[in-house]
């Protein structure tokens, strides 16, 4: 305690309460209670003034488009978090060895993490472009294409357009995490399977499956949580559609409140967004919490 | 751990890089190169190295006023990095020294921090920027940023303290210094990679803010540069190279840092994932 009286810790902590409080706690009280204000208005100044009750969560639920938008996110989120998942760990395994140039090779391999959205966006439209694209060029010269695909602009294809852009972004945090937590286990281990004539696949299930599998879950559950919230790439590319073929919650709630002026609505699917997210890190927390104890 | 065939693994590597560097090669070849040679049926993805040049560049600053959202987007951002990074270092400096019930609290907040969707946090943030005035302001922007910056670099600066040894602070306090000091002379260069880390971490994230600066300002004077890309894409024809040339001078800064300071910050991020 160094002597000093813990007022001091709070002291210090006191700027970090304010921020917390003033613009994470007070910007979810007003989610709360707008969810419960019913009707639209242009002027968010008055949204006080609008009678209070259920009946934004009522017409949430009832509508068509609210379970809609769960089966996309449902989609997104797994077709995000499984080919996410296998390149992590493939290019974990990879770097967890030792040769020449890692240290860069490493830090190219992580690079899509930091691209901004909206940049993976710019890039993953013009890729994909219907036209112009270098995939369809791609494609057609390799003989598996013989029309033009506007992938983004395609129900059939535009969600899966997103996933992939949405997957080269995610796929970094699998790297470092899985990278983390191969490095912490002991070498002597790999030698004395080696020295068992233990086969690369035996050394990978029994070695390094077992001293990475918590890493892995709450690496996944982190990226789940992230892919749930991720608005940037959806909302550039598509906008939610073609037909609201991507519209995930988090585009929904955003259209909802700022397209047609909807708070109410578009704040009781916030709460219940985040009721599903915290459903999702409770259950998850769970099962990790077996696998540590 | 096997040394065998070091060259093969590098190579490797350096497949895996080249392809999931693609979109960003792209990316540069299409900024560089006459239009003609990437709007095309045919593309060619290694030109010769005469053909490249900076016209697109030059376009588009002469077109869209890109030193404007360059300029909007330096000032948020060094605005909302400073004012996160110094409130997450007095934090968590005394998450680290400190034991107290705050700490569980924090990892809750950090944990809600992570359930709040940005394009849900941006609602209430409009109806309260709307009642101050912040509404089409930097300053708006730079706090918006700056909170959802702070759990998260709170978490990293703990993690970066946990790892300098209290006894170091005790040895200069025992040769006078009094506890302010200690921690200004003594713990924070010691802490300054984790400083590093974390300012980078926080830039990184506000350089690529687009929902907020999408929603809190409408003004295009105001605009930061993802803002401005997204509004190439309304138009009927999109000018790609000009688009590109702009997503290759926004992405050119995050690309140095991150290269210089990614052993930094893989470290921390990773210390920060995995301790809660």
């Amino acid at each position: 305690m160094i002597g000093r009286s813990r007022w001091v810790g709070y002291a210090l902590l006191s700027p970090a309460l304010v921020a917390v409080g003033f613009l994470i706690g007070y910007p979810l009280y007003l989610v709360i209670t707008t969810s419960f204000r019913q009707g639209k208005t242009l002027d968010v100044l008055r949204l006080s003034a609008l009678p209070a009750g259920l009946g934004n969560y009522r017409t949430v639920l009832g509508s068509e488009a609210t379970w809609h938008s769960v089966g996309v996110t449902l989609v997104y989120l797994v077709g995000t978090i499984g080919p996410a998942f296998a390149i992590g760990l493939l290019t974990a395994l990879l770097l967890n060895r030792a040769f020449p140039g890692r240290r860069w090779l490493r830090s190219f391999i992580l690079l899509p993490w930091a691209v901004p959205g909206v940049i993976v966006s710019i890039v993953f439209l013009w890729l994909l472009d219907g036209s112009f694209g270098v995939v369809n060029a791609l494609l057609r010269q390799a003989g598996w294409l013989s029309t033009d695909l506007a992938w983004f602009a395609n129900d059939d294809t535009a969600l899966g357009a997103v996933i992939v852009a949405t997957v080269w972004k995610a796929y970094p945090f699998f790297t470092l995490t899985l990278l983390a937590a191969l490095q912490a286990i002991p070498a002597t281990l790999y030698e004395a399977a080696r020295v068992d004539g233990a086969t690369a696949w035996q050394r990978f299930r029994h070695i390094s499956w077992p001293g990475i599998r918590a890493a892995a879950v709450l690496a996944a559950i982190l990226n789940t949580l992230w892919a749930l919230r991720e608005f940037d790439i959806i909302y550039v590319t598509t906008g939610g559609g073609p037909d609201r073929a991507t519209e995930t919650l988090a585009v929904r709630i955003y259209q909802e409140a700022f397209a047609f002026f909807r708070m109410g609505t578009a704040s009781a699917l916030g709460v219940m967004t985040m009721v599903f997210a915290a459903l999702l890190a409770l259950a998850s927390m769970r099962t990790l919490r077996r696998e540590y104890f | 751990m096997t040394r065998s065939r070091p060259w093969l693994l590098a190579l490797a590597a350096l497949a895996i890089a080249a392809i999931v560097l693609f979109p960003v090669y792209w990316m540069l070849l299409t900024a560089l190169l006459p239009s003609e040679l990437t709007r095309s049926r045919a593309p060619v993805l290694l030109p010769r190295l005469s053909e490249v040049s900076f016209d697109a560049f030059a376009a588009v600053l002469a077109r869209k006023p890109v030193l404007t959202w360059l300029g909007n987007s330096i000032a948020v951002t060094l605005g909302a990095t400073v004012v996160s990074l110094t409130i997450a270092t007095l934090a968590g400096y005394s998450l680290s020294r400190f034991r107290s019930r705050a700490q569980q609290s924090a990892g809750f907040a950090l944990l809600l921090s992570k359930m709040l969707p940005a394009s849900l946090i941006v609602i209430p943030f409009f109806i309260g920027f709307s009642t101050f005035g912040l509404i089409n302001h930097r300053l708006g922007l730079v706090l918006a940023n700056a909170a959802v910056g702070v759990p998260f670099a709170t978490w990293l600066m703990k993690g970066f303290f946990d790892g300098i040894p209290r006894e170091i602070e005790l040895a200069a306090m025992l040769d006078g210094c009094n506890g302010a000091q200690a921690v200004w002379y003594v713990v924070l260069p010691l802490a300054r990679p984790g400083l590093a880390a974390c300012a980078t971490y926080l830039a990184i994230v506000t350089w690529s803010d687009f929902v907020f600066a999408r929603t809190l300002v409408s003004d295009p004077d105001l605009w930061m540069l993802t803002v401005g890309m997204q509004s190439f894409l309304g138009e009927y024809l999109v000018d790609w190279p000009s688009l590109m040339a702009v997503g290759t001078l926004s992405l050119a800064p995050v690309f140095v840092l991150f290269l210089l300071l990614e052993p930094f910050l893989v470290s921390g991020m990773t210390q920060g994932a995995l301790a809660n």
